[in-house]
């Protein structure tokens, strides 16, 4: 038993340890990237918040959304509403409240759990798959919203978001000026930053959820609903809390995406931005905080990095030119990883991670790496032959 | 309970009365149950018996708030479950264990036994998510009860475990010691050995026998294997057809000649070796 | 009054088309639990096929190419991943057809480009007069073809053997293969049938009075969605209800100039009833209620 726990023990220490690794390399990337790069990792760990939300709403409670595109509108606009001010120009009709950017963002995020709370009727009490379709509404009502609430979102040409900035430190501008190691840090160095201890809050935050009380109830909630109820799991409120938790945390990734691009424009949160995110947890293996990570980061930038190296690649077309150029290839490889990951790896790419590194140490332990494999689920004959009548 | 059990372990003193009272039950106007009443004394194990398609299951999923009755009372103490969603039955302290085992497969033992102390915890999404110290201290605190269960159930060591990678037997077992969990004041075993070799049948029959003595709670049991029912139970209810054909001590009922024609109707055949 | 009876048919031509594709989603998830995302690119599909194949022969011979086109590529989706799936529940079948619907809608892209197709229909911008009313000839086509095409499948639905197989496998999969029914034909033939409709339905919904064929299509085919959820998706008759309303609904508020905000209504008004619905009937109107409550 003992020796037992020293083992997990130490391998929970490894998978921490990388963990650190890993976030202190994402610390010192910013003096080595450029711009455009820098510009990919913003909106990959914006992806990386949004995707968390997902793969607990998705993965771990087993409710398919395809609304997510719209509740990070929902934090992109609050943000901007909460943040801006009215243009003195008059060239946009959105007005704003010109709260402080820390207080916006807080309340942008508050929002998006809001709204999410307000779909409860719908999302607590729908099964999976009608939520899925039900949720595809959001996105279109969205767009209309977007488009027509002029005073709020600015209509078709959107509205500017504010810049962030925390007690006096700019993260849009050079203000107060900074240069570290003879890098000068502008925009992009000092939203990574920024950008970065959200994604890491987010993930431990997520990894906690899970492996607490109500992710125990909404796992065995996607396994079979009668037993998670008859356990005592109030099933329309885990299903509304999840929902609205899943709101808050794309909500988050909106606020993000919003400084990133330093406008909030209707044309981004449509049906194919939902679509990437499913295939951001898919990829990433339905259920797993770090897969989701890693599917937005791989959704996110590949097809910047295709297109930016076309030139060496000369399987990359140009773009418009009737072949496949970088964002047609990456979505092909979208489409196939999602129907190869559902047909031959349900866990997606963290299964195939646990896979590999228990082969690498086979000898040395059994049972599952650092994170237990939450699969996507297989209809057993546990919900089934529960609910026969007799 | 092999180590000295806490005094929480004995709530024998409130255990309520069950009173099923004429329920009925039908679906798309076929009934499943009709005007079914009995009483389940507290502290006494209750056996439900009668062949395939009698309205057993569907008596549980009505006890568990799965399905609506059409007619009729249950009454647990001063409450009627009737109407009550399965979490509110759950919280008044009627825990089930499943008879296709309905346990989270990915989930470790230890994760599958703390689903069943859900109503007695209260950590949220944000007192886990930020860690606060409340839910780390019920984490501590209700993880050594899960403990002393599994210990109870003889799965102390398996509690790292997923619940997938068991032996059926034990899954059975991650099944009853997950209601346990629960501490519930009547306990639902949906055909606890359907399925189990002699051994782990024999070990399941003690198992549930020395549930009541050391917890003196209710149990009601649905269940095929006519040796275990006989052996451990205080009363037997028979069911037919959506009615019940017979009540009383084991010993009246295999007399009762209601009951020795609907098995005797039906074949023998169906001792508990179905599915699986 | 006229403007009243001219939206009327308006919605039910338009229904009609809904109801087609509607009833495409509700066939195969009858059949194997598939929520079809894919459904939208099969429209595309069977749309420039038929224009391409258009390029060498009349209509009806190219749009009979269409929908062997379309129905045979159904068929290998059916076969070929479906199939492989088995086992996979609800929510990642679903996921499988949005991962397909990638690669068919990427690639239909490549080909379009900037392009807008005519499908080339023989109504082309004909009108039909009734009186007071003037109609496109292609909307009453619509209707037509829409009512021959749902008493065909009804009347296969009830007699045929696949009929009577359909509905004996959706309520009980193991009678069915009791009463030696091949599961395999079944869903093979729903699959085939959903690519048919589809096949069928892109020809209305580019026909005139709509400017043409282009991916964008796709979105219009999701417009069908609410059409089968708020029939209840697995019920056949609810999905042509269902199709109508939507139909009805949209044309309404498109003909009546329903707007909030300052923004047409009829661009969100399927979502908006299927949301309302689902609210007070969270299984549709005329869907299976589940048995348990939990």
């Amino acid at each position: 038993m003992s020796s037992a726990l020293t083992a997990r023990l130490r391998r929970v220490r490894v998978g921490t340890a990388c963990r650190i690794i890993l976030v202190l390399i994402l610390a010192v990337l910013p003096l080595y990237l450029d711009n455009a790069l820098l510009q990919t990792g913003l909106f990959s760990m914006a992806a990386v918040v949004g995707a968390i939300g997902l793969t607990i709403l998705t993965g771990a409670a087993g409710q398919l959304s395809l609304a997510h595109a719209f509740f990070l509108a929902v934090g992109a606009y609050s943000y901007s509403y909460y943040a801006g001010v009215k243009d003195p120009s008059g060239a946009s009709k959105a007005h704003g409240l010109g709260m402080p950017p820390v207080l916006a963002m807080i309340l942008a995020v508050a929002t998006a759990g809001v709204v999410g709370l307000l779909f409860s009727p719908i999302a607590g009490r729908l099964r999976g798959i009608y939520l899925g379709v039900a949720s595809l509404s959001l996105v279109f009502i969205g767009s209309f919203i977007y488009e027509n609430a002029r005073g709020l979102t600015g209509g078709f040409n959107g509205r500017p978001a504010t810049e962030f900035d925390l007690f006096g430190f700019h993260f849009g501008q050079d203000n107060p000026p900074l240069t570290v190691l003879n890098v000068v840090f502008g925009r992009f160095e000092r939203l990574w930053y920024l950008f970065l201890a959200l994604a890491v809050l987010a993930y431990i935050f997520g990894v906690n959820v899970l492996r607490g009380r109500m992710g125990r109830a909404m796992q065995t909630m996607r396994d079979s609903e009668v037993a998670a109820a008859t356990m005592g799991v109030d099933i329309r409120r885990t299903k509304a809390g999840v929902f609205a938790l899943s709101s808050m945390y794309a909500g988050l990734a909106g606020v993000m995406v919003a400084l990133a691009f330093t406008r909030v424009t209707p044309d981004y949160f449509i049906l194919p931005l939902s679509i990437s995110y499913l295939a951001m947890v898919v990829i990433g293996g339905l259920g797993s905080v770090g897969g989701a990570a890693l599917g937005a980061v791989f959704v996110t930038a590949l097809p910047t990095l295709l297109s930016r190296y076309s030139g060496s690649l000369p399987f990359v077309a140009e773009p418009a030119s009737g072949g496949y150029d970088a964002g047609k290839i990456s979505a092909a490889l979208f489409g196939v990883a999602i129907v190869f990951i559902v047909i031959f790896e349900p866990g997606g790419l963290s299964a195939l991670g646990t896979r590999i590194t228990r082969r690498f140490r086979r000898s040395k332990t059994e049972g599952p790496a650092t994170e237990p494999k939450r699969a996507m689920p297989r209809s057993g004959t546990v919900t089934r032959t529960q609910e026969d009548p007799v | 309970m092999t180590a000295g059990a806490p005094a929480q372990l004995k709530p024998a003193s409130d255990v309520p009365t069950l009173v099923v009272d004429s329920v009925s039950v039908a679906f798309a106007g076929i009934k499943a149950l009709s005007d079914v009443s009995f009483t389940v004394v507290p502290g006494s194990i209750h056996a439900i018996i009668g062949p395939n398609g009698a309205g057993k299951s569907t008596a549980f999923n009505v006890l568990s708030g799965i399905y609506r009755a059409t007619s009729g009372a249950v009454r647990f103490g001063d409450d009627n479950l009737l109407g009550l969603r399965p979490h509110r039955i759950a919280r008044l302290g009627v825990a089930r264990a499943f008879q296709n085992i309905a346990l989270s497969k990915g989930q470790t033992v230890a994760e599958n036994l703390m689903l069943g102390r859900h109503a007695l915890t209260r950590s949220g999404f944000l007192t886990s998510g930020l860690r606060l110290p409340s839910a780390t201290r019920e984490a501590l605190v209700h993880g050594a009860r899960i403990r002393e269960i599994a210990d109870f159930v003889g799965l102390g060591d398996k509690l790292a475990k997923p619940a997938g990678m068991l032996s059926y037997g034990d899954q059975k077992r991650v099944e009853v010691a997950r209601a346990l969990a629960c501490e519930p004041r009547l306990l639902l075993l949906d055909e606890p050995v359907a399925g189990m070799n002699a051994e782990e049948s024999t070990y399941m029959a003690a198992l549930i026998a020395e549930v009541r003595r050391e917890l003196g709670i209710s149990i009601l049991l649905v269940e095929h294997d006519m040796g275990l029912v006989m052996g451990i139970s205080d009363r037997v209810t028979v069911l037919d057809f959506g009615r019940l054909i017979a009540e009383g001590t084991p010993a009246e009922v295999q007399d009762d000649p209601n009951v020795v024609r609907a098995y005797l109707g039906t074949g023998e055949d169906d001792n508990g070796e179905r599915g699986r | 009054m006229t403007r009243f009876i001219d939206l009327v048919l308006n919605g039910i031509s338009l229904g009609s088309v809904y109801a087609l594709i509607a009833l495409g989603f509700v066939i195969v998830f009858k059949a194997t639990e598939v929520v079809n995302f894919a459904q939208g690119s099969m429209l595309v599909l069977g749309g420039y096929v038929t224009t391409r194949a258009h390029d060498h022969m009349p209509f009806v011979p190219a749009l009979l190419v269409g929908i062997a086109a379309t129905a045979i590529t159904a068929l290998i989706i059916e076969r070929v991943l479906i199939r492989n799936a088995r086992g996979a529940d609800v929510n990642a079948l679903a996921i499988l057809t949005i991962g397909i619907d990638i690669l068919l809608i990427t690639e239909l892209t490549r080909r379009f480009g900037s392009d807008v197709l005519t499908i080339g229909d023989p109504w082309g911008n004909k009108l039909v007069h009734l009186g007071n009313l003037s109609l496109p000839q292609a909307r009453l086509a619509a209707i037509t073809v829409a009512v021959v095409l749902l008493t065909g499948f009804f009347a296969a639905f009830k007699y045929s053997s696949w009929g009577v197989a359909m509905r004996a496998g959706a309520e009980d999969n193991e009678a069915a293969a009791l009463m030696g029914i091949r599961r395999g034909r079944v869903t093979a033939t729903a699959w085939m049938v959903a690519g048919l409709l589809a096949a069928v339905a892109v020809v209305f919904l580019t026909a005139f009075p709509s400017p043409g064929l282009d991916t964008g299509a796709r979105e219009i085919a999701l417009r069908a969605f609410p059409a089968a959820i708020l029939g209840g998706l697995d019920s056949t008759g609810g999905a042509v209800v269902g199709g109508l309303a939507i139909g009805l609904a949209e044309a309404m508020t498109a003909g009546y100039s329903v707007t909030f905000l300052g923004g047409s209504l009829a661009d969100v008004i399927p979502y908006l009833v299927m949301l309302v619905i689902l609210l007070v009937r969270p299984s549709g109107i005329f869907g299976t209620r589940e048995l348990s409550r939990v």
